[in-house]
């Protein structure tokens, strides 16, 4: 058991993230090499949330960098998610970029990365990006990751597209239209009632209509809705956004009911746990045949992190999905953050830096990262402000935000 | 370098194309990988025949030995599929091997995972090992649950369900019996081939809870063959509404014709369940989204839930947070709802004070 007062080894984090920024990842990596652009944002974000990208890298490196990052654009504009898909200059022609598409998750990292650098987005194919967008979107108003073979969109329904496609309208066409003349915008409304689709009946939001209630997925949806109100000033009423509606109340208890003291899958069979009940008496004399509950005993809640379902048990990144969802929806509030840190730091933290997925997990940097910034949303000390919608810190949104063709 | 490709007859014909990572002109690679040899060499193999759009029987073994090492790459699996159907290739085949992947797949990560939950603190060498292995498995399952969609997807080949598959999913049910991926799957399935009133949907279903009645994603594909749309014309409609969503937005979840029997049906059995076990959230929920969708209101439960709360003997807290939301809906009641709401925060629920604090919050803005 550790002390009464856990501490966030800055340190430790920093070293971690470095090793990640600096030298190779290991082999195994590999299967994730179409997640470089993803990989390369958990990195560099995570530096920039711990304050010590600029003091850690050189303007060579960072230079250095960006220039990488402008490597991964396709030419048809959007980014790639790794550079392994480039068949090198000279090579691309119709019948073969299907197989080296932009790809929607890349190109939001992508530009959330080049922000974080500081670069002013002035070599992004702008026009391009933004014509291509439409392209992925579905007749139901969804997005896919690609436009594959004959303009087919590749991927599943999925809300984590929307949410990417989002943030990518959001930064490149910013509140003015200068420049876009004649750029399609996406199928704002179609989107907008896709993701309403996606709530289910018990308040959560799923993958698609009618899946399982998800964290991941119910972030994405509210992050999607919330970078569109951002530009835009019609859109401020949405019920799902709106304190009060059945939708919003009903999403906020399904949000403040991830937060789980039930950290690991116990030692002993489940079984045990489920009562045999007797099939014959009236329902109420059943009921009242059952053993009476007892309120938990408070050392065995002193940790509380978040699960992602219900009945699951608790994992680091859900404390960031429900905690920066519950944060645009303006409730973090309900939150218990004196045991949500305690999990955290006493649970999931890791001795060499970064944090695991539960207890005794190895770190990496998907955790890592995710388990950080819900600590620099209760104001850790020494994390810089993070923005929940852009995942990134508050300066990278204000950087861009001050971009004068973002403006105006 | 001398590899499986390079020294192959039948790749002689093809010249590589090696990565270029930009570092050539002088950007700095981000997330670098050490890449094992024979990955780089198919790789740019790969690159070499889909920068032709070479559609053969060599560019299909050679996507499967890059899937075998980079499951996720999200090009090599539509690449695949295009070749499958341009060769006219027979899809149960590659149905079966899809199996065998899927299923060692799941089987690997999940010893991997109990061997590391259970062992001592390690050495950073073995951290970065363990890392790579968490990698290895994290992500890679929704590329090869969608590719076997675009598969099922083609009338041609499967003009009817192949019954096969509601056996495979059962498998990797054995191995997790919540595997989002694959009930997302399942589904599709059912939409797809129009599967809600297949007998073995609801007996998967039951035969799941009857092992853990806790599996809240069983519970999910539960009430969407129960009240899910089954227009066909609009495949992915959300939850029904009786009336027009942008006049009646309450109306949301609420079915427009009612079968009775049905909603009385589903309501024993979660009641059933519940007296299982009394603190799984599920059937609880179930039981909200199912009065919903009858327009009929929570009140109906009053005396059920009223069962479970009495004087120092409480025996779920779930329903007395069902009582709290039917007290707080009437009026006079508000007191009543008070007070549910605080057992939950003083003695049931301490982890959600605060959530608790707000719904006292907004009763007492009501009432003023």
């Amino acid at each position: 058991m550790t002390g009464p007062n856990p501490t966030f080894n800055t340190e430790r984090h920093v070293k971690y993230y470095l090793r990640c920024l600096k030298t190779f990842l290991p082999s195994a990596y590999t299967s994730n090499d179409s997640n470089r652009m993803l990989l390369a944002y958990l990195t560099l974000s995570g530096l920039d949330v711990l304050g010590v990208l600029q003091s850690k890298t050189t303007p060579e490196e960072r230079q250095g960098y960006i220039d990488w990052l402008y490597h991964c654009q396709v030419p048809s504009g959007g980014f790639r998610g790794f550079p392994g898909t480039d068949f090198g200059p000279g090579k691309r022609n119709k019948d073969n970029e299907a197989w080296d598409p932009a790809n929607v998750p890349a190109t939001f990292f992508a530009l959330v990365n080049l922000l974080i650098l500081g670069d002013d987005l002035s070599r992004v194919k702008r026009r391009e990006c933004l014509q291509w967008l439409p392209k992925v979107q579905r007749a139901d108003g969804s997005f896919g990751e690609l436009v594959g073979p004959e303009g087919s969109i590749g991927g599943p329904r999925d809300l984590r597209y929307c949410c990417c496609a989002a943030g990518i309208r959001y930064v490149l066409r910013g509140r003015s239209e200068t420049g876009l003349e004649a750029v399609p915008d996406i199928d704002v409304l179609g989107f907008i009632s896709f993701i309403e689709a996606c709530q289910t009946y018990d308040g959560g939001m799923a993958e698609s209509p009618f899946c399982e209630s998800h964290s991941g997925h119910t972030y994405c949806a509210v992050s999607s809705l919330d970078f569109l109100r951002r530009t835009s000033n019609d859109l401020k009423s949405l019920p799902l956004l709106s304190a009060g509606s059945n939708q919003f109340e009903a999403l906020i208890t399904w949000l403040a009911s991830r937060q789980t003291a039930q950290l690991e899958e116990p030692e002993e069979d489940d079984d045990d746990k489920q009562l045999e009940v007797t099939e014959t008496g009236s329902l109420d004399d059943r009921v009242r045949g059952l053993p009476n509950i007892q309120p938990p005993g408070a050392d065995t809640i002193s940790c509380a992190g978040f699960n992602g379902r219900c009945n699951k048990y608790a994992d680091t990144c859900y404390s960031f999905w429900n905690g920066a969802t519950l944060i645009m929806l303006d409730q973090y509030s309900v939150v218990d953050e004196v045991r949500n840190r305690r999990y955290l730091l006493e649970k999931t933290q890791h001795l060499v830096g970064g944090f695991g997925k539960g207890p005794g997990d190895p770190p990496d940097l998907l955790h890592s990262y995710f388990g950080m910034v819900s600590l620099a949303f209760q104001g850790e000390a020494g994390l810089s402000p993070v923005d929940p919608t852009m995942g990134s810190s508050e300066r990278t949104v204000r950087h861009l935000e001050s971009l004068s063709w973002w403006q105006s | 370098m001398e590899g499986k490709y390079s020294t192959d007859p039948e790749w002689a014909s093809v010249t590589p194309i090696d990565l270029d990572d930009g570092s050539s002109s002088g950007a700095m690679p981000l997330a670098t990988i050490a890449y094992p040899a024979e990955y780089l060499e198919a790789t740019s193999y790969l690159r070499a025949v889909m920068a032709a759009n070479e559609m053969s029987e060599r560019a299909l073994n050679l996507t499967k030995d890059v899937i075998s090492m980079n499951p996720a790459h999200y090009t090599v699996w539509i690449y695949r599929a295009k070749i499958l159907f341009a060769l006219d290739k027979d899809l149960n085949e590659e149905l079966s091997w899809l199996n065998d992947v899927s299923l060692t797949y799941l089987k690997n990560y999940q010893i991997w995972y109990v061997t590391i939950t259970r062992q001592p603190p390690r050495t950073e060498s073995q951290e970065r090992k363990d890392q790579e292995n968490r990698r290895l498995e994290n992500r890679p399952n929704d590329s090869k649950r969608h590719h076997r969609q675009v598969l099922l997807s083609s009338k041609a080949h499967f003009p009817t369900f192949p019954p096969k598959e509601a056996d495979f999913l059962m498998e990797m049910f054995a191995q997790d019996s919540k595997n989002y991926h694959v009930w997302t799957y399942r589904h599709w399935l059912v939409r797809h081939f129009k599967l809600w009133d297949q007998p073995r949907e609801l007996e998967d279903v039951e035969f799941l809870l009857k092992a853990d009645v806790r599996n809240n994603s069983a519970w999910n594909h539960r009430y969407m063959l129960r009240f899910g749309p089954r227009d066909t014309s609009l495949p992915d409609a959300g939850m029904v509404n009786a009336g027009d969503l942008s006049t009646a937005p309450t109306e949301k979840g609420r079915l427009s014709v009612v079968d009775e029997d049905l909603v009385d049906g589903e309501l024993k059995f979660a009641q059933e369940a519940i007296l299982r076990a009394p603190e799984n959230r599920s059937p609880w929920w179930y039981a909200r989204g199912v009065l919903r969708a009858a327009g009929r209101g929570l009140g109906e439960w009053e005396g059920f839930c009223g069962g479970f709360v009495s004087e120092g003997a409480v025996k779920s807290s779930h329903a007395v947070e069902w009582l709290a939301d039917v007290f707080a809906e009437r009026v006079g009641k508000e007191g009543e709802a008070v007070r549910m709401l605080t057992m939950l925060k003083e003695q049931f629920d301490p982890i959600r004070k605060n959530y608790w604090d707000y719904r006292i919050r907004k009763l007492d803005q009501a009432v003023a």
